[in-house]
């Protein structure tokens, strides 16, 4: 546990140093928030504001889960670092560990700064129990897009896991009214993304203070999906 | 070393018929076949074979990155990896990444941190000749420099068995040199050290044994100077004006038959009898220069020999395949 643990500090401590991470992950939802969200609309039953402050925060923690997550573990596998993990006393599952907490740690500044935003500069005002159990919630959905960087890094090679990634968290991105607020149709297909009720769930908050429980079954289902497509593509890579 | 870490009859590395086969386009290559080997505490082992003979894959195998068709491999009596993680084992592979986004210290530190019994951080960068470089990012280092990075990795568990695959490629003389100079002491501390190298000069100089391996099987083992000798390894050079090549090539005991005009150089496992029989057909030749030759050429000749009695193998020879490897 010692080893895994250590293992784990110092993969906090390479995305805190990862350039790319900050922008994409931290830096470019924040602009994104400071550049749309000032309006007086309301959507979905609460302020404009507040719906994009959760939009971002939840684009943000997802996108760096995702994103970061599967283009390290598929280039490690390239380079050998994966391989060198292995002559090593470190458990087998210390790796993924590692990676998953990592993940956990490093997304806790998406959704903190876009709240700040929220609260300092578009003062957005809720009870003190919401802004927690909300970034709770977020920061707890992003494991399911942490299993999907383990199914995409363990399947795909370094050059197509970008694409991989893209393809897949765009459309959900879309969808899930990320990056506008969706109507009619696209609201439709939209409601069975994970994105779209990690969103829903945050919004319901502020508005009601209740969970839904179709958000949470959703979500739940996405998750069963992708832990077992993690857990297929981390078997076959060991075997090879 | 504990008494718990040796096998009764003091094995660090078996391999018991051990087999591996990999599909191609052009059907299964028989990577390894049926290799049958063992290594005793306390030696350090040249381990050698032309490119495609086996030896990445009998490497992978020994460290338990990947599993024998058939046959039994056992470290320190055991599996590899509950010897691995008994902390019994330090590995530099060819193919072993490093972190990216760290420095030089920090993959260092995670490397004893990662096994029971490390030996200090400082210690260790001292060691590989890279305490200078402690702080710098690994993924800005040169290829050379990367390399003793892996070395200190390598070293830092004070493991028993040392297993190093080219350990030396990329590094400029002065750092090789300082590696092999560390690694005899490792092996004066009694370690068991396994490294596979296409300098062969170095496997000369520094190992007390020597194994070969040429398609998947083990082709010689002893120390350099029987390897040499088997190989009958000596040149037979002289200056004949005027010879035929059918009454070269009809000498006994040839392996390899050289000609330069007049100069004509002759490898032979037995240069009495190969000089002998030019005599008696009558030729007097100029210059005579018997010379013993190096484990390289022994390697060369051994392989070669091996490439052609081998029906149908073509794999082409092993100066070709070590030539290529360069």
């Amino acid at each position: 546990m010692n080893a895994t643990l250590t293992l784990t500090k110092l993969d906090v401590l390479r995305v805190r140093r990862n350039t790319r991470y900050l922008i994409l992950a931290i830096a470019m939802p924040a602009v994104l928030y400071i550049a749309v969200g000032n309006s007086t609309k309301q959507t979905s039953g609460v302020e404009f504001k507040a719906y994009y402050m959760l939009a971002m925060a939840t684009y943000g923690a997802f996108a760096g889960a995702l994103m970061n997550n599967a283009a390290r573990i598929s280039t490690e596998r390239k380079t050998g670092w994966t391989r060198q993990l292995q002559l090593t006393p470190l458990p087998g599952g210390g790796y993924v560990f590692s990676k998953i907490v990592a993940s956990l740690v490093t997304t806790i500044p998406s959704v903190v700064v876009v709240f700040v935003l929220g609260g300092t500069v578009f003062h957005v005002h809720m009870d003190a129990w919401k802004w927690v159990v909300i970034a709770l919630v977020l920061w707890l959905t992003s494991m399911v897009f942490v299993s999907l960087a383990v199914a995409i890094g363990y399947r795909f090679d370094p050059d197509a896991t970008q694409p991989a990634v893209m393809l897949v968290f765009f459309p959900m991105a879309i969808l899930g009214g990320l990056w506008f607020p969706l109507e009619g149709t696209l609201e439709k297909i939209g409601k069975w993304f994970p994105t779209y009720q990690a969103h829903k769930l945050g919004t319901d908050i502020i508005s009601t203070g209740r969970i839904s429980m179709e958000s949470v079954g959703i979500i739940a289902g996405w998750a069963v999906v992708f832990a077992a497509l993690a857990v297929v593509s981390y078997r076959s890579a060991q075997e090879q | 070393m504990s008494p718990d870490t040796r096998t009764p009859n003091g094995a660090v590395v078996e391999f018991e018929n051990v087999s591996k086969t990999f599909a191609s386009p052009k059907g299964p290559v028989h990577a390894v076949n049926g290799l049958s080997m063992s290594m005793q505490a306390g030696q350090t082992i040249a381990f050698l074979g032309p490119n495609g003979a086996g030896k990445s894959t009998s490497l992978n195998m020994l460290l338990g990155l990947s599993r024998p068709d058939s046959g039994r491999v056992a470290l320190f009596g055991g599996s590899a990896s509950d010897a691995i993680k008994r902390g019994m084992v330090g590995a530099m592979l060819q193919s072993g990444g490093l972190m990216s986004e760290v420095t030089v210290r920090e993959q260092v530190q995670l490397w004893a941190k990662l096994h029971p019994r490390p030996i200090p951080v400082a210690e260790a960068l001292k060691r590989a000749n890279i305490a200078d470089l402690a702080d710098r990012r690994v993924d800005k280092l040169s290829g050379g420099q990367q390399q003793r990075v892996q070395f200190a990795m390598a070293i830092i568990g004070d493991s028993p068995l040392i297993v190093l695959d080219e350990p030396t490629t990329g590094m400029d003389v002065e750092n090789r040199q300082a590696f092999w100079a560390t690694m005899r002491e490792r092996a004066l501390e009694g370690k068991t050290v396994l490294f596979a190298t296409h300098y062969l000069d170095e496997a000369d100089q520094f190992a007390e044994r020597v194994i070969v391996i040429n398609k998947g099987r083990l082709l010689a083992d002893g120390t350099a100077a029987q390897i040499k000798a088997s190989a009958g390894a000596k040149r037979l050079s002289f200056r004949l004006p005027g010879v035929a090549d059918a009454d070269l090539y009809r000498l006994p005991n040839l392996v390899h038959v050289e000609r330069q005009a007049d100069v004509v150089r002759l490898q032979t496992s037995d240069s009495d009898a190969t000089l002998y029989a030019l005599l008696d057909a009558g030729y007097r030749p100029a210059d005579i220069e018997i010379q013993a030759l190096g484990l390289e050429q022994a390697f060369l000749a051994i392989t070669a020999e091996d490439n052609n009695h081998g029906a149908g193998a073509g794999a082409g020879t092993g100066i070709g395949n070590l030539e290529a490897a360069r």
